[in-house]
């Protein structure tokens, strides 16, 4: 059968339409956002506001034992929570498509909407696209806000002991802007296909979320020192999460068949 | 005892309408429907009756290319169930028992995504939409939320989604469940004037009253094809006879035992009502009765509701 674009467009519209007006989903999906970009603005203002604590030289020395002595120990505090933090970053374009594709999925479900939904002519694979890109595009447009606002916060805030803007840096540009829509992906193809297995938008809900948890207890390594985040780190993740990525776009459609989720859900 | 019944038989295929040969689904070792033949023609509206969980949805959902048959096939309007999918959902209408309405979406937003998925134009699928929706007492209510609306105006809306593409089969599980009498016979008078454009309507009810007035054949499935044929046929089968007798009725059932077609007999009122497999018994009945002595006052043939005729069915393929 092959491919229609308007028809996984239609999907995308109404979906998108749905999500508009879903104002519960929209408040859940604005927390995440708002921790992600608020949480390392407070961090860089600790250590801005109390740049010579004698403290911060201790922490720091602790992650690099090799730090300069005239080194400052708060500007070497501020990089290192902005590298690692990027990682806990990552968690916001995983968890927004998993809120947003859940309801979608499980929710045709729920409403009993799947039946004449799939009685159209549109395909699995189709479908597969229209609901992905209504649970990719928001998730994306957030991160890119979100991060958006997180650099001016930063720059902000950093700016009386930087004395120049610290984002966007590379690291960041890379993460947001390549790495942050795989992530946002995988979380998709996650909730798409943990959707098609069980009935209720809630459950798939809790059950994609869990994926976010690799991704935490990374940055776990990296705030313990046992990993060591930078430019090639988050690349082998991207590198690895793309692989995911089309296995689970594969699944995805596989899953979505109109016999299995009729005659299971139907 | 049991009554012949119209059997299942191969007509001539359709050239339109729905043609199903064989057809048959099984999930894992259950088997839901087995060997289901029969045909419906354009213009027709045809009954698909039986109990809950008889195969009903699972035959319509075959039929709708949701479902894949384990064995058989069907074509519907031309096109396979087994192999044209996505060209059979493009002539095929589903109204599901549930609306299945988008509550947060406006009527008008419900029926542009249907639209959408169609490809239709919508310059030229909005008016026969608005067409409907103003039949239907949905006019101006275009803009509201579906979530706000009444049970009985989500059936409406579901209907009117049904019909936007301009479907030349329709499939419709219980088109008047949770409608007011008026709205019912609005729904009616729809599916009448759809099948006189000459579109194949089946027709899924546990309203036997609505499917004697709809529809001119019936099939009656429990698994398998229980009885097909004109809903004439099928009350004709139960045809009975009431006979009123000078004197004691009771002392001539012995008489009317002793017919070679053996009859049902039963004492109504003072009256006998004689079961007949054929109508062309009655006279031998009265033969009978005349023979044994009996002055008869009157014979009066009476044909037996749908819902008597379909009951029986079931009993009967129980026992």
């Amino acid at each position: 059968m092959a491919f229609r674009p308007r028809r996984a467009m239609a999907v995308f519209w109404k979906d998108s339409l749905d999500l508009r007006k879903n104002v519960g989903l929209l408040l859940s999906m604005a927390v995440l956002p708002m921790v992600m970009v608020t949480v390392p603005i407070a961090v860089v203002w600790t250590y801005v506001s109390q740049p010579d604590h004698s403290d911060l030289r201790t922490v720091a020395l602790f992650y690099d034992p090799t730090l300069p002595l005239g080194a400052s120990a708060a500007r070497f505090l501020i990089d290192k929570s902005l590298t690692d933090w990027f990682g806990m970053f990552l968690v916001m374009p995983v968890f927004i498509p998993i809120l947003i594709a859940s309801q979608s999925v499980a929710g045709e479900k729920e409403r009993r909407t799947l039946e004449p939904l799939l009685a159209s002519p549109v395909s699995a694979a189709e479908l597969v696209a229209g609901k992905s890109l209504a649970a990719l595009v928001p998730a994306v447009l957030m991160t890119w806000f979100a991060f958006a606002l997180f650099c001016v916060g930063v720059d902000i805030v950093a700016w009386p002991l930087v004395g120049a803007p610290l984002m966007p840096n590379a690291l960041w540009g890379f993460g947001v802007f390549v790495l942050a829509p795989l992530f946002a992906f995988f979380g998709n193809g996650v909730a798409v296909l943990i959707s098609a297995r069980v009935s209720e938008a809630r459950m798939a809900q809790q059950l994609s979320a869990l994926v976010v948890l690799p991704l935490v207890g990374l940055v776990g390594g990296q705030v313990a020192g046992v990993l060591k985040a930078g430019l090639a780190y988050y690349a082998i993740q991207g590198a690895v999460v793309l692989v995911l990525d089309l296995v689970l776009l594969a699944a995805s459609i596989r899953l979505l068949d109109r016999e299995r989720l009729i005659s299971r859900w139907g | 005892m049991r009554r012949p019944l119209p059997t299942p038989r191969a007509e001539a295929p359709a050239e339109g309408g729905i043609r199903v040969r064989g057809l048959a689904k099984r999930f894992g070792a259950r088997t839901a429907v087995e060997d289901l033949t029969f045909d419906v023609r354009p213009g027709e509206v045809f009954g698909l009756l039986g109990p809950n969980g008889a195969g009903k949805t699972t035959t319509v959902r075959m039929l709708t290319g949701l479902l894949r048959p384990s064995d058989g096939d069907a074509h519907v309007w031309g096109h396979s169930v087994t192999h044209d999918g996505e060209s059979l959902r493009k002539v095929v209408g589903l109204l599901t028992e549930q609306p299945g309405l988008y509550d947060r979406l406006t009527a008008r937003e419900n029926l542009r995504f249907f639209m959408k998925l169609h490809e239709l134009d919508e310059a030229t699928a909005w008016p026969r939409a608005r067409h409907y929706l103003e039949r239907f007492g949905l006019g101006g209510r275009e803009d509201d939320a579906c979530g706000s609306f009444s049970k009985g105006m989500r059936q409406k809306l579901a209907i009117v989604r049904t019909l936007v593409h301009d479907p030349r089969v329709i499939f419709l599980d219980e088109p008047t469940s949770g409608l007011d009498p008026e709205s019912a016979r609005t729904v009616r008078d729809a599916v009448a004037e759809l099948a006189s454009e000459g579109r194949t309507i089946v027709l899924c009810s546990h309203n036997l009253a609505e499917v004697e007035r709809l529809c001119e054949r019936v099939a009656v499935v429990r698994r398998r094809l229980l009885a097909l044929g004109p809903v004439r046929e099928l009350r004709r089968a139960g045809q009975a006879l009431d006979v009123r007798v000078e004197g004691d009725a009771e002392a001539f059932r012995p008489a009317l035992a002793r017919l070679p077609f053996a009859p049902n007999v039963l004492l109504e009122g003072g009256r006998l009502r004689v079961m007949l497999a054929d109508e062309a018994q009655a006279p031998d009945v009265v033969a009978c009765l005349v023979g044994a002595g009996a002055r008869v006052h009157s014979v009066v043939p009476s044909q037996r509701p749908l819902e008597e005729v379909y009951l029986d069915l079931l009993k009967d393929e129980g026992a």
